[in-house]
């Protein structure tokens, strides 16, 4: 019985400020409630006005052009990057070290900057593209509907490349050189190599890296929020930044732990078929 | 002649190697060196010449930064929330860790489990019940309000890396300890935590980046504008400050170079600690 003693505290903070109100979660989003007095159980309504919600399924849309582009562009950048600095050990340390800055960085902090990067009026990349006689297509990329997700999309891009980079690379460590070797004498190409020889031995740091992509795709919320708020008329809306809007702005808290619930099962529906991936590929 | 062609090749595929890494260490760099610039010269001469470079260099930007903009004050907050989350989250998975890792008991399961699933459910899915809870216990828009629940969302990953550790240690030694007649407290205190240091410092480090850089915690439960911690105090900031690109710059800059010096000097155990969920 020793072990429960050691667990125990853990177990209680747990429970207090994760379980307890979890469960409450859970309850709440069967009511209705202004937060104000009690709530009214109000059965499956919430759940059935989920379907109809217009907002949240465009939401979800824009979260999940977040969870492909923002797997598939830094998980290919990353690979094609790590591969290089393992094949070539020259300056990799400080390359990694550069490469790592943004991760350590606050959402926030990356907002800010690149907030003022997209500055219509004097913003750096209307400067910039001023300068080198692309005037035309500078625009305010943030104010406008059809730039303001991409804009957001590609400053996260850029907060987290650096990551996917470092893990692929600790990956590759674990690659045998002799395997690659023997393949290149037999005559594969490069690309070939790549494909059949290189990515079966990372497919489980690979598959790891994706799971963190796609979750964080799902959760995004820090940097829409500083940035746009989900603005231009919803524009860069995605389900966190909804939820957020509809529980303390609209003060609608049944609705709003509804919409949490739907964070939860995506979640967890991105964490179980990763895992069945996972088994499949070895 | 065909080897000299070949050795021809392989530079050129060495120079467009570095190219494209260098390309890739500019975009890492350069948003973030800019803004430094910026911070450092009158917001007339940035907003003229935004790549120019700040020189000489002037320092009323971060002066006016740190005594208007109240970031001496955003600093020690968040020095004060990090502080006792890492200590609770590091003594607790320890705790909790060594307990699952090392003992059989009934429940054992189904508490690894509960605290699994953690890993996975987004802090949007208790932000409502838990505000009205921390409002009852009266705790709201204090520093508890952040760093009780800091705690309980660092022990999902905290317990899981803790417990894979001490699963990979001998049981031996577990058995060495107790025929010596050790009580199970001093076993763990004076024999398995001093072996657990890699464990502990990889994630100290990660619990302090999280903590550190924490924004809607903060945003809901810590309204009082003295007790903000750096990000929630730079969105402040930002938003009432919105023409003076030079204290906005100067700003982030305070924000920056404490994290980027300490992630300097711990470079190792930082990129151990935020990736080691990845790589197990």
């Amino acid at each position: 019985m020793a072990g429960l003693w050691f667990v125990l505290p853990a177990l209680v903070v747990y429970f207090m400020f994760f379980g307890l109100p979890f469960l409450a979660t859970i309850g709440l989003s069967f009511t209705d409630w202004n937060g104000l007095g009690w709530p009214d159980f109000t059965g499956i309504a919430n759940y059935a006005r989920l379907a109809v919600d217009g907002a949240m399924w465009s939401a979800l849309a824009n979260n999940l052009i977040w969870v492909v582009l923002g797997t598939v562009v830094p998980v290919v950048v990353g690979l094609i990057l790590a591969v290089m600095l393992w094949s070539d050990a020259r300056g990799s340390v400080a390359y990694r070290t550069i490469f790592f800055l943004p991760v350590i960085l606050s959402p926030v902090v990356i907002g800010v900057i690149w907030g003022w990067i997209y500055n219509p009026l004097f913003g750096l990349l209307n400067t910039g593209l001023r300068e080198i006689g692309l005037g035309r297509w500078a625009t305010g990329w943030l104010g406008e509907s059809e730039t303001a997700l991409y804009a957001v999309l590609l400053t996260a891009i850029w907060s987290y490349f650096g990551f996917c980079i470092v893990v692929l690379f600790a990956g590759l460590q674990k690659v045998n050189p002799e395997l690659v070797e023997a393949a290149r004498i037999d005559g594969a190409s490069a690309p070939q190599r790549f494909r059949h020889v290189i990515v079966p031995q990372i497919a489980p740091v690979l598959t790891m890296v994706i799971v963190y992509t796609v979750i964080g795709g799902f959760n995004a919320f820090d940097m829409v929020w500083v940035m746009t708020q989900g603005g231009p008329n919803n524009a860069s809306e995605v389900i966190a930044t909804y939820t957020y809007e509809v529980a303390f702005r609209g003060n609608e808290y049944g609705y709003g732990a509804t919409l949490s619930m739907v964070m939860s099962v995506v979640a967890l529906l991105a964490a179980w078929a990763t895992m069945v991936l996972r088994r499949r590929a070895g | 002649m065909a080897g000299n062609r070949h050795r021809q090749r392989r530079a050129w595929a060495t120079a467009g190697r570095h190219g494209l890494l260098i390309l890739f260490a500019v975009i890492s760099l350069y948003p973030i060196l800019v803004t430094w610039f910026t911070a450092l010269r009158p917001a007339m001469q940035s907003q003229q010449d935004p790549f120019g470079l700040p020189w000489p260099p002037i320092w009323e930007n971060v002066a006016n930064a740190w005594v208007k903009g109240r970031f001496g004050d955003y600093l020690m907050n968040s020095v004060i929330i990090a502080i006792p989350t890492v200590i609770g989250v590091v003594v607790l998975s320890a705790l909790a860790g060594y307990g699952i890792a090392r003992f059989r008991f009934p429940g054992r399961a189904l508490a690894f489990g509960a605290i699994l699933l953690g890993l996975t459910i987004p802090f949007q899915s208790v932000m409502i019940p838990l505000y009205y809870q921390l409002l009852q216990m009266g705790l709201l828009g204090s520093y508890w309000a952040v760093i009780l629940p800091g705690i309980a969302f660092g022990l999902p990953f905290g317990v899981f890396l803790m417990a894979a550790f001490f699963e990979d240690l001998p049981k031996e030694l577990h058995e060495a300890a107790r025929v010596d007649g050790c009580s199970e407290l001093r076993i763990f205190w004076s024999v398995m935590l001093p072996l657990a240091k890699p464990a502990v410092s990889t994630l100290i480090v990660f619990q302090f980046m999280r903590t550190w850089n924490e924004f809607l915690m903060p945003l809901l439960y810590l309204q009082d504008e003295a007790k903000r911690p750096i990000p929630l105090g730079l969105m402040f900031f930002q938003g009432t400050y919105t023409r003076d690109i030079g204290l906005i710059a100067a700003g982030v800059t305070l924000a920056t170079v404490p994290v980027i010096i300490v992630y300097l000097i711990f470079q190792r155990q930082f990129v151990r600690g935020l990736t080691a969920g990845a790589v197990k």
